[in-house]
């Protein structure tokens, strides 16, 4: 009947590969065995294991399981995450042309980060909310974002700051 | 009765609550039918294609509360392409014109532009609450939109919806005079929101109830919010990442002791293990508790935080929880009602999770469980049986099984006989979803046993064209069918055409159906749309005029009383 194409069975099968030679139970068995290949695949999928699929197949099998967008993208958020170990980002310090790189990945939080950043850089890093006037030799942190706009550092919670920084500056806390 | 005025008659029916019955009674006679449709108030549409907006408006003229449903249910899992259908704008259009009394809108699964919002912004003087159920289509113009013009806003939830980010500043467009708001969620939005604006929004609200923040709000600003909101019943946190200011979050605790109406939690992203204790003291006054969004919790934490949530009737949750938490669920939520066990692990990279053992031990615990979304690594036929003798209240029952088609691991038989327990001992069964490995014989005992189930989900299931033939035969109360990947042809989908009639929709995607089998349906059933839906790559290489013995890869049959829609795309064909 000519319409091998269009059966996703049939070229995966390639042993019977016109659709009536298949019996009912064995495409169904080649379906659900491919599902399961391709969850037992992890992240860095192979493609050898799926050669012979359309790219139509592999997608449909890929709404497994069943749940919903908001959760699947808060899991594979956390599967991406533990998978890049370290997220680099550059520092510069105001009036020194030289830089320094830092592991975001590996602070918990701003504390964390400010106290790596003063001994670094040998400076006071004050926070957004300090109403104290700041000393003389004080600086802030400021960041640049997605969208290239630099921003003080501190107010969003952490989290999203990680997923929107791009690289950091230290600047004279007299011009903010 | 034909004696009574039309004024004792309407009266009587405002005793009726549910729409089924209403619609009974409204086609006794026509008086009767007049009654009742000048004086329905909520009116609930479980398909928009199946009947014209314009219609429904006609009928029902003092209509205030208008539901919709669009797209099929497996939509959620990306079943349907993106423009499908399910429009929004042509309902808000004949409600503008025809309904403008309207005060509550609530669409599920459908495309709202932002144009829509406008509209329905502008048309309804006496708005009250709009409620959007995974949706898409629209951005935060949109809802800038509602919150501009709605005076007297009292609801406005948006669950698990794709919202484009334009900006944060929809949430200032609430007038300073807004003081409304009992009902805010907006948990899924992605983007930033004028955190000032909204903290204001919530202190002069002052019937505010309901609560529910997004991921981009701080711990720091919750805890001022909570401080706003003693009288706060359902809260959705932010983000909650330890703050570097410690101080914020002793005052979150101290905020969370003041809130002593709070019954309902949910939110937690990024919520460090530790971050849980702040919470410990509203733990006994919980009934419902959603933790699926905090994959970082492992068991032992989880355990901790529920031995302190003895009053809770509805528990989400991950399968981090293992079948040892599981087991200190059922010890200590006797109240239990709901419990959904979510997948942390959806690349199968063979983290142990949930097991039989845990459902069980649930189900000998918590006597009043009647509704259940359980996805595990396995189960077997021994443990549906009892959990079927111990909880015969079911009237959802959600099984899904990571691993598609996998056999009873003790016996390596097919689940027939357990779910087959299942419905013989769960009569007020509405609703149930089957995985695992399954015969012919599990849709034998759906068909017999199964007389109250309304909704059936199939994925990998089956032999032959028989089962899906017994479960038409048999349910006589079933109303929405759904079926991906399982053997069913043209004869199982021919042989009781007339039950489609009967039912909301049918779906069938990667099964044996044929294009022919599916013109012959369409011929033979006019009141059905019969809807062929192909992927949109396919749609490029296809033949003109394609064999009626090509397989069709999605299939969504409805009954309706408005034709064959104008709106569907070009990968759409209604035969």
């Amino acid at each position: 009947m000519g319409d091998q194409s269009n059966s996703p069975s049939s070229s995966i099968d390639s042993s019977s590969s016109h659709p009536a030679l298949c019996s009912t139970s064995s495409i169904f068995q080649t379906r659900r065995d491919l599902l399961s290949t391709d969850l037992k695949l992890g992240l860095g999928l192979s493609t050898s294991a799926l050669h012979g699929c359309s790219s139509k197949e592999r997608e449909q099998l890929s709404h497994w399981p069943p749940i919903k967008p908001l959760l699947r993208s808060t899991l594979e958020e956390k599967v991406h995450r533990s998978h890049s170990k370290t997220f680099f980002v550059k520092v510069y310090m105001e009036g020194l042309p030289i830089g320094r790189k830092l592991d975001l990945f590996s602070h918990s939080g701003y504390d964390s980060l400010t106290r790596t950043l003063r001994r670094m850089f040998r400076t006071t890093i004050i926070c957004p909310d300090t109403s104290r006037v700041p000393p003389e030799k004080a600086h802030v942190l400021t960041y640049e974002d997605k969208e290239g706009d630099w921003m003080m550092v501190g107010d969003v919670p952490w989290e999203l700051f990680l997923r929107t920084v791009k690289r950091l500056k230290i600047t004279r806390a007299d011009k903010c | 009765m034909t004696y009574f005025p039309e004024e004792v008659v309407e009266h009587i029916f405002d005793f009726l609550s549910s729409h089924r019955d209403r619609n009974i009674v409204s086609t006794v006679c026509k008086a009767w039918y007049r009654v009742e449709r000048l004086s329905r108030r909520i009116v609930f549409v479980g398909n928009c294609y199946a009947v014209r907006p314009g219609r429904v408006m006609a009928r029902f003229p003092g209509m205030k509360c208008l539901s919709v449903k669009g797209k099929p249910h497996f939509a959620d899992f990306n079943l349907v392409p993106h423009d499908w259908g399910g429009f929004a704008l042509p309902w808000i259009e004949a409600a503008a014109r025809g309904c403008p009394g309207l005060e509550e809108l609530r669409l599920k699964r459908m495309v709202v532009s932002d144009e829509s919002l406008e509209l329905l912004a502008r048309s309804f003087p006496n708005f009250k609450a709009l409620v959007l159920v995974s949706c898409e289509g629209f951005t935060t113009d949109g809802l800038a939109a509602i919150a501009t013009h709605c005076r007297g806003l009292r609801e406005l939830d948006l669950q698990e919806n794709e919202v484009e980010d334009h900006g944060r500043q929809w949430l200032s467009c609430f007038p300073d005079s807004c003081t409304s708001l009992e009902s805010l969620n907006f948990a899924c939005l992605k983007g930033e929101v004028n955190a000032g604006a909204l903290e204001r929004l919530v202190a002069r609200c002052v019937n505010l109830r309901s609560l529910k923040l997004n991921r981009a709000i701080s711990v720091e600003s919750l805890a001022r919010m909570l401080a706003r909101t003693p009288h706060l019943v359902e809260l959705g946190t932010g983000s909650f990442t330890v703050e570097h200011r410690a101080e914020a979050y002793q005052r979150l605790i101290h905020a969370f002791r003041k809130c002593k109406s709070l019954k309902s939690l949910s939110g937690f992203w990024d919520v460090a293990p530790r971050c849980l204790q702040s919470i410990y003291s509203i733990c006994p006054n919980l009934t419902v508790l959603n933790l699926s969004y905090a994959p970082a919790i492992q068991g032992a934490d989880l355990v901790k935080l529920i031995r302190h949530c003895f009053k809770l009737q509805k528990l989400w949750v991950l399968d981090c929880i293992r079948d040892k938490g599981l087991a200190v669920v059922a010890s200590t939520c006797q109240e239990l009602q709901e419990l959904r066990v979510f997948p942390s692990d959806i690349y199968g990279t063979g983290t142990a999770a949930v097991t039989e053992e845990g459902l069980v031990a649930i189900s000998s615990g918590c006597s009043k469980l009647n509704s259940l979304l359980y996805f595990c690594h396995q189960m077997t036929n021994a443990a549906l049986i009892t959990v079927a003798k111990n909880c015969p209240h079911f009237t959802r029952f959600r099984l899904c099984i990571l691993d598609p088609g996998k056999p009873d691991p003790d016996t390596n038989q097919p689940l027939d006989e357990g779910f087959g327990a299942i419905v013989r001992s769960c009569k007020d069964l509405r609703r149930l979803s089957l995985s695992g490995l399954l015969t012919d014989k599990v849709f034998l005992y759906i068909g017999e046993y199964a007389a109250r189930l309304e909704m059936l989900s199939i994925a990998f299931a089956g032999d032959s064209d028989k089962g899906m033939v017994y479960v038409l035969n048999g349910c006589k109360n079933l109303r929405k069918l759904e079926i991906r990947d399982s053997p069913f042809g043209d004869a199982a989908l021919l042989e009781n055409v007339g039950k489609y009639e009967t039912m909301r929709s049918l779906w069938m995607s990667s099964c044996d159906v044929t294009l022919g089998g599916c013109k012959a349906l369409a011929a033979k059933m006019p009141r059905l749309n019969v809807e062929v839906i192909n992927d949109r790559d396919e749609s490029d290489e296809m033949e003109e005029n394609p064999s009626d013995m090509h397989k069709v890869e999605k299939m969504y049959v409805y009954r309706t009383l408005a034709g064959a829609r104008n709106d569907a795309p070009e990968f759409v064909e209604i035969l």
